[in-house]
């Protein structure tokens, strides 16, 4: 059992308030996967949970057991550092058995172990050598490598694929996907790319400015985000915002050309203007009508991504599958199912949900 | 590509350098060919101010086995040994604590204690030099290499520190934090994976406090008399005895103790350069 609990978490720097009061349970064998803007403090609360990083309020379990004060060594915990922070010294089966050697595990003992790991992470062959004959994809595979030998209950990852070429990354991504399957172990992985989460996560969490804005399985915050700042998160290319207004229980879109959408269900008394959220997936291109400027048209193999603008000035990405340019500078219309359609509230961002 | 190679200049320009070049180079060594020189030549070419004209006779073997077998110096050169050698080993060892200690930790009063270390660099020694002649009296050390060693690991050891901790605070401290992760104490920490890491920072530094130490002449003639505990650089001046200056002995004397520091030079002259050049170049 090494689930991870953490209890109204804060963090201060000095007078900087980094994290404020957050609540997590992750389960144990879970893959928890922190997502959220650079400087959000996603890895401030990794390094929270690691020890590495004292807790100014609150309390944090691992296994049931309060860790809160506990040194990092005795967390049952495993770290891997974006940098990888191989020992530059020691070759690969060095820096895999170090942390064994330095807790008087005997030298068949770490053998046996290393070799395993090197096997897990096809490290074989190279496990005389030292880190800097190594490429960024193998030295990572090290650093992995060097959590797996001590057998921990939790593994922590920040960033481990950022200094990744993008086709390595994804072949780490499904390495480590595997390593999951393979160690069941409970792991927490922080990333800012939400490819990633999607992909690894069995829970999602979306950070901003020290604060958890929702907590979920990725397609649960793909489909049914909470406010709109999850919503532009998560799905790529983001979900497109429009404004609009609702009147007598219909919708109005003043940027497609005042479009009018009635509402199935009757809004919460006292809003009239509200942000509306659509994603690129959901929107169709229709050339048969002409109220928006195709400015760019990307091509990306099977899909085409379309930036239009309105003629409010407001920007617009349409996926497409079909292979056919819209022709820049051309004017294209959009058309889509009117259920696609998210509300949120123009200030707090909050999504609107409509009562029945 | 700057600056400009010297063959893709003028002419001119390139006369003007290969020319200076070599001018400067012999103004620049004139004292030590002047002490090479002087260190073959007979006495009798100091008494009729033959100082730069062609020795009257090649005294090289004489002089040198002189100064070997006829004189103190194999005592000051060992004395020299005695006091430089105990003075790195142990102001690079307490200067490796003490960086990694205000290196890696973050304490209340860290930067105080840093800047004291710093500011002791700034003292100018010889208003110490009455103090500590004094001191060393009273503690019984004057007059011995014991004495010599401790004082010159106390000055030293600031200036080292200085060096150290900014060596050590340049190393990614997720390093520091990867192997406490992985539960290990901090003194193996220290050990284990700072220290290997430190080589280059310790050749350099072992190179720089050899040669202050070997070439010390101030602290030689203040804390110290005679054969038993000076250092070559002082023990040289016994050649000016009260009647005559041998200055050919004082030549030959001053090539030789001129050797080790120049030979510890040569030997880690890779670790020195690239430990001086660490972190510029990254
Ligand atoms: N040692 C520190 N002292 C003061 N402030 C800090 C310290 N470490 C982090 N912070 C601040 O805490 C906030 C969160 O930092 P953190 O490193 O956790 O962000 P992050 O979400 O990991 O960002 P990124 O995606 O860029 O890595 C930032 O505003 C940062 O400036
Ligand atoms: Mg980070």
């Amino acid at each position: 059992m090494s689930g991870v609990i953490l209890e109204s978490v804060d963090k201060s720097f000095g007078d900087a308030e980094v994290i404020h009061g957050v609540d997590l349970q992750v389960e144990d064998g879970e893959f928890c996967v922190f997502v959220g803007p650079s400087g959000c403090g996603k890895s401030t609360l990794l390094r929270m949970i690691a020890g590495l990083e004292d807790v100014t309020g609150g309390k944090i379990f691992i296994g049931g057991q309060d860790v809160t004060r506990t040194d990092p060594a005795d967390r049952g915990i495993a770290m891997v550092f974006q940098t990888y922070a191989l020992y530059p010294h020691m070759s690969v089966e060095e820096n895999m058995g170090f942390g064994l050697r330095m807790n008087g595990v005997p030298k068949d003992e770490i053998a046996v172990k290393v070799r395993e790991a090197a096997e897990i992470l096809r490290l074989t062959e190279l496990l005389k050598r030292k880190p800097k004959a190594l490429s960024g994809g193998q030295r990572q595979r090290v650093a992995i490598g060097r959590a797996i030998v001590r057998g921990p209950g939790v593994f922590l990852f920040d960033e481990p694929l950022s200094n990744l070429d993008a086709e390595l990354r994804v072949e780490m991504r499904v390495e480590i996907s595997r390593l999951h399957q393979e160690l069941g172990a409970t792991m927490i992985y922080v990333t800012h790319d939400q490819v990633e989460a999607m992909t690894l996560a069995d829970k999602i969490v979306v950070l901003r400015q020290g604060e958890i804005e929702q907590v979920g399985k990725p397609m649960q915050l793909y489909r049914d985000p909470g406010n709109a700042f999850v919503g532009g998160f998560i799905g790529s290319p983001s979900m497109n915002f429009l404004e609009g207004r609702i009147d007598n229980g219909n919708l109005h879109i003043p940027a497609l050309a005042d479009l009018v959408v009635p509402l199935q269900a009757t809004a919460p008394a006292g809003i009239a203007g509200v942000t509306v959220g659509l994603r690129p997936q959901n929107l169709e291109l229709d050339r048969t009508d002409s109220q928006l400027t195709v400015e760019l048209s990307e091509m990306l193999g099977g899909v085409r991504y379309d930036y239009l603008k309105t003629s409010t000035g407001e920007r617009l990405v349409v996926e497409s599958r079909d292979a056919d340019d819209a022709d820049e500078g051309g004017s294209v219309g959009v058309s889509f199912d009117h259920s696609a359609i998210q509300l949120f509230h123009p200030d707090s961002g909050v999504r609107i949900r409509l009562s029945d | 590509m700057f600056p400009i190679p010297i063959e893709r200049r003028s002419r001119a320009v390139q006369i003007t350098y290969q020319s200076l070049i070599p001018l400067a180079l012999i103004m620049w060594l004139l004292p030590l060919i002047a002490v090479a020189l002087f260190s073959i030549r007979p006495l009798a070419d100091f008494t009729s101010g033959n100082y730069w004209g062609v020795p009257s006779s090649f005294e090289l073997f004489t002089n040198y086995s002189r100064v070997f077998f006829d004189s103190d110096m194999p005592r000051y050169m060992l004395n020299s040994v005695l006091i430089t050698v105990p003075t790195v080993i142990g102001a690079v060892a307490l200067s490796c604590m003490t960086g990694f200690a205000l290196g890696i930790y973050r304490f209340r009063g860290n930067l105080l204690i840093f800047l004291m270390f710093i500011a002791g660099n700034f003292v100018p020694f010889q208003i110490l030099m009455v103090p500590v002649r004094d001191l060393t009296v009273s503690a019984g050390l004057y007059d011995t290499k014991l004495g010599l060693v401790l004082f010159h690991i106390a000055f030293q050891t600031g200036f080292c520190t200085l060096f150290m901790r900014n060596f050590i605070r340049a190393l990614p401290y997720a390093l520091i934090e990867a192997a406490r992760v992985e539960g290990v104490a901090e003194w193996r920490i220290f050990w284990f994976v700072v220290l290997p890491l430190m080589k280059p920072a310790i050749a350099a530094l072992a190179v720089l406090i050899f040669t202050f130490i070997w070439n010390d002449y101030f602290w030689a003639i203040v804390l110290t008399q005679g054969p038993n505990a000076q250092p070559v650089t002082a023990g040289i001046t016994a050649f000016n005895s009260q009647f005559i200056a041998q200055y050919h002995l004082m030549s030959a004397g001053s090539i030789v103790a001129a050797i080790p520091p120049v030979a510890m030079f040569f030997l880690m002259q890779r670790h020195f350069i690239a430990g001086l050049t660490l972190g510029a170049v990254k």
